[in-house]
C-alpha cells in the first residue's frame, strides 16, 4: 500500500507550494499512474516517497512505513526507483554501471554478475553490455537506467517517465517488462507520464493531480466512463486540467 | 566496505578514461615544476653562485691590483676581463660599457695605490717604533693622498649586489693593508726567524667562523634554492588543484543524475562520499612523490641542484596526507557549493592561485610586505610548505609538523562539515 495523507510542500525561495495538501492511495502489488501536467507536482510526491525530500506537513507510507528517519532505510530497501534522469556514469560501461549500483546494494560476485546479464539479455542489450553508456542510444540508456533500479530485487519500483524520450520498439519492450514484472514477481508499481494513452494501456489505477492536489483518482476504465463526453483518459486529464500550457 | 571499495573502483575506472583530467592531475604539475625550477633559478641564486665578467682597469701594476684580481677569480664568481680586443680596457671603455649594460662592473685601481698602503704601513710601523723606543727607519710618503679603488656598476644593478661587491672589495683591501703592515713590523724588528712572524699570522685567524646546523639532526649544509622552494611548493599548488577534477566529477554526477541514485540507495552516503576522498587522496599524495622524484632525478639533467629531502620520512608522508586531505575536501566543498562545472571551475582554480600567490608558492613569504606575510600565513598551502620546508631544510621531525598538520587537518574537517551542511540543506 503506497498512501499519501495530506502532504503540503513549499521549497524555499519558491512563490507556489508544490504541494497543497496532497492525499491518495494505492493498493499492494498494481500498477499505479500518479499523471498531472508539468508543475502538478509528481516528482515532488515521488521524492518524498523516496525520502530525498523531506515534505513540510502530511504523511507519506510505503507498505506501512512510514516516510521519516526512523524508516528511511528500510524503505530504501524496498524501492527501486527510475528517475527521469538516466542517472547512470555515461564514461562506465553499462556492465560497470550495473554492477557498481549492485556493490551499494551490498551484492557482489557471481549472483551480481549473473543478475545483471540476466537483465541485460531480458532488455536485449546483451552484446553492448561492455559499451560505454555514453555510447547507447535514448532508449538503450533507458533500458539500463531501469535495470539499475531491479538489481536488489525491490517490492515496489517507482518510474519517473520511464519510456520519455524513446522509440516505439523501446517503449514497448520497457511497458511489456512492466506487465510482466508485476504479475510474476507481484511487485507493485508506481509511474508517472505525460503519455496518457500509455498510462491507460499500462495502469491499473490512476491518480490526476494538479497545483498540488488530487483531481482524481479510480481506474482509467471507471473515469473515462464517468465523463460520458471524454472517450480516453487524455480527454479526462485535459477535461480537469484545462487546456492552458502549463511551464 | 564493499561500498568504499567499489567507489574508489568507479573513481578509478572514471579516471583513467577521462585522458584531460589525467594529464591535468599528473603531466601539467610535472611540467609547472619544471618549468618553473628553471626559470626562478637564476632569482634564487645567491650572486656569490652567479658568475660575472668584471672589467678592470689596472693603473697601479702593484700588489693591491693583484691581490684584487687573485681574491676575485679566487672566488670563482668573476672573470676578469683587463683587454678588449688585444687592447687594455680604458677607464672610458669601461663606463660606456658598463653604462650600456654589457657588463655589470667595473672596478678601477688608481696608480699609486699599492704605494699608498705601503705609507701607511710605514707610518703606523714608524710610530710603533717611536712608542717602543725604537728608530723609525720606513720610508714614508711626505703628503698622505687620498685613494679610492673606483667601482662602476650597471644602472640597472640590484642594491643586494652592490652591497656583496662592496663588501668583497673592502676584504680585499683589508687583507691587502693587513699584510701589508705586518710584513713592515717584520722588516722593523729586523727578524730573520719567518717562523715568529707567521705565527703572528696564525695569531690574527685564531677565531673563524663555523656554520652550524640548526635541526636535531647532523645534515650537510643545506642552501636555499630554485629547486628545494619550487619542487614542495609547486607540489603543493598541483595537489590543491585536485580540486578541478574533484568539484567537476561531483556536479557531473548530480547533473547526470547518478548521484541522485547513489542518494536513493540505502547505507550511508557517507561512505560513497569517503571513497571518493580516499581515492583522490591517494591520487594526491601520489602527485607528490611523483614530483618529488622529479626534483630528485629530473632537475639534475638540467644543470639545476638535486632536491634534498633531509631525513624524516614518515613526516613527509604524515604532511603530504594532510595536505592531500585538506585539498580534497577543498574540492569536495567546491563541489557541493556551486552548481554548475563553469562556475566550480573557475573558482576553484583562481581561488587556488590566488591562495598559492598569499601562502607563498610563487615566491617566498619573507620577501613579501609584513601585511601579506601575516595573510600567507593563514593559507593552508602555506601551512603545507612551511611544514615541508621544516623537513627539509631544517632537519625537523614529528614535533616540527605537528602544528601545521593540525591546522590542514582541522580545516578538512570544518571543509567536510561545511560541505555536509550545504548538502543536508538541500534535502529541506
Amino acid at each position: 500500500m503506497i498512501t499519501v495523507k495530506n502532504l503540503h510542500k513549499t521549497y524555499p525561495g519558491a512563490l507556489e507550494p508544490s504541494l497543497s495538501g496532497l492525499s491518495f492511495s494505492f493498493p499492494k502489488g498494481r500498477i499505479a499512474g500518479l499523471l498531472g501536467p508539468n508543475g502538478a507536482g509528481k516528482t515532488t510526491t515521488i521524492s518524498i516517497l523516496c525520502g530525498l525530500v523531506r515534505a513540510d506537513s502530511g504523511d507519506a507510507q510505503i507498505f506501512d512505513l512510514h516516510q521519516d528517519a526512523h524508516h528511511r532505510e528500510a524503505i530504501k530497501k524496498m524501492i527501486g526507483i527510475v528517475p527521469q534522469q538516466i542517472a547512470l556514469f555515461p564514461q562506465l560501461s553499462a556492465l560497470e554501471n550495473l554492477t557498481y549500483f549492485g556493490n551499494l546494494y551490498g551484492l557482489k560476485g557471481k549472483p551480481l554478475r549473473t543478475k545483471i546479464e540476466d537483465y541485460l539479455q531480458r532488455f536485449g542489450l546483451e552484446k553492448n553490455g561492455k559499451k560505454e553508456v555514453y555510447k547507447f542510444s535514448g532508449g538503450m540508456k533507458r533500458r539500463t537506467n531501469i535495470i539499475a533500479a531491479l538489481l536488489h530485487d525491490p517490492q515496489l519500483l517507482i518510474l519517473d517517465e520511464p519510456t520519455a524520450g524513446v522509440d516505439v520498439q523501446s517503449r514497448n519492450m520497457i511497458l511489456q517488462f512492466l506487465r510482466e514484472y508485476n504479475q510474476q514477481q507481484g511487485v507493485s508499481i508506481l509511474y508517472t507520464s505525460h503519455l496518457l494513452e500509455e498510462a491507460q494501456s499500462l495502469c491499473e489505477e490512476v491518480a490526476i493531480i494538479d497545483q498540488g492536489r488530487l483531481v482524481m483518482q479510480g481506474q482509467p476504465l471507471q473515469l473515462i466512463q464517468q465523463h460520458p463526453e471524454c472517450r480516453n483518459l487524455e480527454e479526462v486529464f485535459l477535461h480537469h486540467t484545462g487546456l492552458a500550457v502549463r511551464d | 566496505m564493499l561500498r568504499l571499495l567499489a567507489t574508489i573502483r568507479k573513481e578509478w575506472l572514471l579516471l583513467i578514461r577521462d585522458r584531460g583530467g589525467l594529464a591535468l592531475l599528473f603531466l601539467m604539475p610535472l611540467v609547472l615544476i619544471t618549468v618553473m625550477a628553471l626559470i626562478e633559478d637564476a632569482p634564487f641564486r645567491d650572486y656569490q653562485e652567479l658568475k660575472f665578467d668584471v672589467l678592470t682597469v689596472d693603473n697601479d701594476h702593484g700588489r693591491l691590483a693583484r691581490y684584487i684580481k687573485e681574491g676575485l677569480e679566487h672566488s670563482g664568481q668573476f672573470t676578469l676581463v683587463d683587454s678588449l680586443d688585444g687592447k687594455p680596457v680604458t677607464q672610458e671603455d669601461a663606463v660606456r660599457l658598463v653604462n650600456a649594460g654589457d657588463y655589470k662592473i667595473c672596478i678601477l685601481i688608481p696608480k699609486g695605490a699599492t704605494a699608498a698602503i705601503v705609507s701607511n704601513a710605514n707610518r703606523i710601523v714608524n710610530d710603533l717604533s717611536k712608542r717602543m723606543g725604537l728608530p723609525a727607519v720606513q720610508p714614508v710618503k711626505s703628503r698622505n693622498d687620498s685613494l679610492n679603488v673606483l667601482i662602476y656598476f650597471d644602472p640597472a644593478a640590484k642594491k643586494a649586489f652592490k652591497s656583496a661587491i662592496h663588501q668583497a672589495l673592502d676584504n680585499f683591501l683589508t687583507q691587502v693593508e693587513t699584510d701589508l703592515l705586518l710584513e713592515r713590523i717584520k722588516l722593523q724588528l729586523h727578524s730573520k726567524e719567518a717562523d715568529a712572524a707567521d705565527t703572528f699570522a696564525i695569531q690574527l685567524k685564531a677565531v673563524g667562523l663555523q656554520e652550524q646546523v640548526t635541526g636535531p639532526t647532523k645534515q650537510i649544509n643545506m642552501v636555499y634554492n630554485s629547486v628545494q622552494h619550487n619542487v614542495p611548493a609547486w607540489s603543493i599548488f598541483a595537489m590543491f588543484f585536485i580540486v578541478i577534477p574533484i568539484a567537476g566529477n561531483m556536479i557531473r554526477e548530480r547533473e547526470d543524475g547518478s548521484l541522485l541514485r547513489m542518494k536513493l540507495i540505502p547505507g550511508s552516503y557517507l561512505a560513497l562520499l569517503a571513497g571518493k576522498m580516499l581515492f583522490f587522496v591517494s591520487i594526491c599524495v601520489v602527485q607528490f612523490y611523483l614530483m618529488t622524484l622529479v626534483g630528485i632525478y629530473l632537475m639534475p639533467l638540467l644543470h639545476l641542484p638535486r632536491l634534498v629531502l633531509g631525513h624524516s620520512y614518515l613526516p613527509v608522508f604524515v604532511i603530504a596526507l594532510c595536505i592531500s586531505l585538506a585539498a580534497t575536501a577543498y574540492g569536495i566543498l567546491v563541489g557541493t557549493l556551486f552548481k554548475t562545472p563553469n562556475q566550480a571551475l573557475s573558482f576553484g582554480a583562481i581561488s587556488i592561485v590566488i591562495l598559492s600567490a598569499v601562502g607563498g608558492i610563487w615566491v617566498p613569504l619573507e620577501v613579501m610586505p609584513p601585511a601579506m606575510q601575516f595573510i600567507g600565513h593563514l593559507t593552508p598551502l602555506n601551512w603545507g610548505l612551511e611544514a615541508i620546508n621544516d623537513l627539509y631544510l631544517r632537519n625537523g621531525g614529528f614535533a616540527q609538523i605537528m602544528g601545521n598538520a593540525g591546522k590542514l587537518m582541522a580545516l578538512c574537517l570544518v571543509m567536510l562539515y561545511l560541505a555536509a551542511r550545504v548538502e543536508k540543506g538541500r534535502m529541506s
